[in-house]
């Protein structure tokens, strides 16, 4: 068993998997659904797979075709991709599950080859370890999630995919101009390769401004959040779900590994500080808009504009305290993907129970839906970063990090974001235990999609159980110790 | 190899031109002919600075990731376009409400 | 020979200066249609360009894809727009006219030209001679089944991105056909002068296509360049009023489109079956290999880009 485990190349596996089933899904509509549980299974298989094949015989690296980087492209796995690896597995398996009750035709043999597809780029994104090669993926996955985007063809839905499309297409213009400037910099364009010839001369500062306002508003950062809002509330339920906790996470996954292994090591002082800086911002910014919202999706929406800016707070503390924050950073994105996707997977159940989602015409949720209502308070609870949940360990070491470093700007944010959150969620569970102004006739809502939200809600709380196990999987093939990327 | 660093700058010129008019045009079609012109400046930028291979042939490399880059360029503008359409119907112009300059 | 380099300069020197110009008229021009068919001259001058960098297959590629399919895509688009009532003339906007007072109103072009000569240095600094990848490329060539050096890196050495781009063009097609049909009025009076051109035309463009895709083993061209001569064939045809007949818009269809990724996934999984690495090719069916991914890429690429251009899926047309 052993043997056959460590030849399957499983990484290849995970990419290929998706663009298949989401071609059979595109060539027999008919039996769309049962195609996309099965590869989203099979995908889930294969990335534990992978993970007993990366524990037992270290960092997995697959020369394609033969020929090896500067010439080939490589795909690289260590701790940091496999863990991306999974909660896109996890939560793809489960958003799929509830996709199957949340779309009717024709929608749904519309939507199953788009979320392969999408799938298919994100496992291809975390396993690529080539900078062209990251350009082809991100556009992959920026088209699918556009097109997911506005499949439910409402004109805010339309307006928020194309502000969307535009805002991804420029972000991917300058990632790609970057890679020119560096491959013609430095005759390659794999990342460890990089990583060693890589230098403080005049093309490297242009490639890191350009690949750096690329990502970071491909990222949603602050100020540059301004696409993110409109698409991930007016698009469906399951979609929103993935685009806050995945897709917008690619970007960031990018970046920190640009930043990690090219970029890092030429002492970039300047922007870590500023990196931090707009993290503040984008906390206390899109906290305070998420209390201001009346409609839930969109509250939801710049809640993640907020959570971002969490992970952007890390740089400057990094200087110092290297591994421990981005163990913090990992922690906070994959606690976040569960966390979220809950929250709009209840607000798609809330939708569809309602036909609305307004907060303050919320019906006596609470009575009447209590998993979907559960789903999303115990979803809060990892936002706000309440122990236990895996929001907690994020922002207990990130809190941890700034203490020891007398970072007391970056201190008050942190309290501050976690007490904004508190009172947005309060406010939505609030409302949930009250009588509506106008009572409507309830619409029942598919048993599915309610254990959908809470599956994904509980694996939030879960995953502050999991530190010990989580922890030590994140710095397999030591991710995080800047350059120490090998080819 | 002047000629080499000739196109490359206007590669550069094409790309700031392309994002100039992204920005500060409204209208869809437009933003979407920006875009175009922004990713010809990128390939110029790229294919230009292959050709500094002394006396042999340029490097291929560059050359397969502009064809890339031209097929990426279409399906984009391909999307963009049918979704502005779309856009257009639904609010009887071809620019975004609450178009913010950002 | 002084005189050739002196005069190749100047050729240089004009035809960037005239890219620039033709970008910033295309871009600033109110009239829709004037602003498209400048891109579209832009575009062959693009393809010139490519020629004197010599890079004949980008340039084959460019006329193309880049001015051609996207020229018809862009003017198929204007149709569209007017005919659901938006202006052709981009609409000067009152509170636009407002917020260009002044020096705010210079700030963002001196921030580009800012990041301009910021870029422009960078790129300067590079050294004058530098081969990049060329040796590493010239060293495999005899092994990768093919001998011109780009169909090599797109096919061989860098096949994993051409799969994934396969599957950005269909993603793009699944993405349009997704989204809801349009309404539009298409004039389908039949012209004699276009009914003739096409009878003419399309053998002639199926021609050429099937010469790019052979010849683009040892010469420029390749499946790219023959698909989208294959798709600019399409679009006539779609133009000319040419539809499929109903019993093939269905699987056939899909499956046509699918037959370039589909090759590309199916080669993939066989070189893993056979216990080798991914896409990596057994020397001796290299050739052959790159051979049948072409044929399928250039057949899915052909019919996805008449698709792209038909802009709604069949069944929607046949609801019309």
């Amino acid at each position: 068993m052993e043997i056959v485990f460590s030849d399957v190349p499983w990484g290849v596996i995970l990419i290929l998997l998706p663009l298949a089933g989401g071609m059979a899904c595109f060539l027999w509509p008919a039996i769309s659904k049962l195609l996309g549980l099965v590869t989203v299974s099979a995908i889930a298989v294969s990335v534990v797979a992978l993970f007993f094949q990366v524990r037992d015989a270290g960092v997995y690296r697959h020369t394609i075709g033969g020929w090896g980087a500067p010439l080939g492209i490589d795909l690289y796995a260590d701790g940091l991709s496999l863990l991306m690896l999974a909660i896109t597995a996890l939560v793809g398996l489960v958003v799929s599950i509830y996709s199957t009750s949340y779309f009717a035709e024709p929608l749904s043999s519309r939507y199953w080859p788009l979320w392969l597809l999408l799938l298919a780029a994100l496992n291809a994104l975390f396993l690529s370890a080539d900078i062209f090669n990251l350009y082809v993926t991100l556009e992959l996955m920026g088209l699918a999630a556009v097109a997911l985007t506005a499949l439910s063809g409402g004109g805010d839905a339309l307006s928020g995919a194309m502000r969307y499309l535009l805002a991804t297409l420029l972000g991917s213009l300058a990632f790609l101009f970057g890679v020119a400037l560096l491959y013609h910099g430095f005759g390659s364009v794999d990342i460890a390769i990089l990583g060693q010839r890589v230098e403080a001369i005049p093309i490297v500062w242009a490639a890191l401004g350009l690949m750096g306002a690329g990502l970071v508003l491909k990222s949603a950062l602050f100020p540059f959040h301004f696409w993110l809002p409109p698409a991930h509330a007016s698009a469906p339920a399951p979609v929103s779900a993935v685009l806050s906790a995945l897709v917008v996470k690619a970007s960031f996954y990018i970046l920190l590994r640009l930043y990690l292994d090219i970029f890092g090591p030429l002492g970039i002082e300047g922007v870590e500080s500023l990196f931090g800086l707009l993290g503040c911002a984008a906390v206390v910014w899109g906290s305070v808009q998420a209390l201001r919202q009346t409609r839930l999706k969109l509250l939801i929406a710049y809640s993640t504009v907020a959570q971002l800016g969490y992970l952007f707070m890390a740089f400057p503390l990094s200087i110092i305290s290297g591994p421990a924050v981005w163990s913090a950073v990992v922690y906070l994105a994959i606690s976040h993907a569960m966390a979220k996707s809950a929250m709009f997977l209840a607000a798609g159940n809330l939708l569809c129970f309602g036909g609305h989602d307004r907060i303050a015409d919320m019906d006596r949720v609470v009575q009447r839906l209590p998993v979907t209502a559960g789903a999303f308070a115990l979803a809060g609870v990892s936002i706000i970063g309440l122990p236990p949940s895996g929001g907690f360990i994020g922002k207990w070491l990130l809190l941890e990090s700034a203490l020891t470093q007398e970072n007391w700007y970056i201190v008050i944010v942190l309290i501050l974001g976690s007490l904004l959150a508190a009172a947005y969620i309060f406010k939505v569970l609030g409302y949930c235990f009250t009588k509506a102004a106008s009572p409507h006739e309830p619409r029942t809502v598919p048993v599915r999609m309610e254990w959908a939200a809470m599956l994904l809600a509980c694996g939030a709380i879960l995953l502050g159980f999991m530190a010990p196990v989580v922890l030590p999987t994140m710095n397999i093939g030591d991710p995080f110790i800047i350059g120490a990327v090998l080819p | 190899m002047n000629m080499v660093f000739l196109y490359a700058l206007v590669g550069v010129g094409l790309f700031c031109l392309g994002l100039h008019a992204l920005i500060m045009h409204a209208h869809l079609l437009r933003k979407i002919l920006a875009f175009n012109i922004m990713g010809g400046g990128v390939f110029l930028v790229l294919v230009a600075l292959a050709k500094r291979t002394e006396e042999v042939a340029p490097d291929p490399v560059p050359h397969a990731m502009v064809i890339t880059g031209i097929v990426v360029a279409v399906s984009a503008t391909a999307l963009a376009l049918k979704l502005m359409l779309k856009v257009s119907e639904e609010t009887g112009n071809a620019e975004l409400p609450d178009e913010r300059r950002e | 020979m002084e005189e050739m380099t002196l005069l190749q300069e100047i050729f240089d020197g004009l035809l960037g200066l005239g890219l620039l110009w033709l970008a910033w008229r295309s871009l600033a021009c109110t009239d829709m249609f004037k602003a498209i068919v400048l891109f579209i001259a832009f575009g062959l001058l693009m393809a010139l360009a490519w020629l004197r960098l010599e890079a004949p297959d980008v340039a084959l590629a460019e006329a193309a894809i880049g001015a051609g399919v996207t020229g018809a895509l862009l003017l198929s688009a204007l149709a569209g727009l007017t005919s659901t009532g938006a202006s052709r003339h981009e609409v000067e906007q009152p509170e636009g006219v407002e917020k260009q007072t002044g020096t705010l109103h210079r700030l963002p072009i001196l921030l580009l030209m800012l990041t301009a000569a910021l870029l422009g240095y960078a790129v300067l600094s590079l050294p004058s001679h530098d081969p990049g990848l060329s040796a590493e490329v010239a060293e495999n060539l005899a092994s990768s089944g093919v001998s011109n050096p780009v169909t090599a890196v797109l096919l061989n050495f860098r096949g994993y991105d051409t799969m994934l781009e396969m599957a950005v063009l269909l993603m793009a097609l699944l993405g349009v056909w997704s989204l809801a049909c349009v309404e539009s009025q298409r004039d389908s009076s039949a012209d004699p002068i276009l009914d003739m051109l096409t009878r003419l035309l399309v053998p002639l463009l199926i021609l050429v296509a099937a010469y790019l895709l052979w010849v683009g083993a040892h010469a420029p061209g390749g499946a790219f360049q023959a698909g989208s001569v294959l798709g600019a064939a399409g679009v006539l045809l779609i133009l000319a009023g040419w539809r499929l007949p109903s019993r093939l818009t269905g699987w056939p269809l899909r499956l046509v489109v699918l037959s370039g990724p589909a090759a590309f996934v199916a080669i993939a999984l066989i070189t893993i079956l056979i216990g080798g690495r991914l896409l990596e090719y057994p020397t001796e069916h290299a050739g052959t290999l790159i051979l049948i991914i072409e044929t399928m890429a250039t057949l899915s690429i052909g019919v996805t880009l008449a698709a792209l251009f038909l802009g709604s899926s069949p069944e929607h047309e046949e609801k019309q």
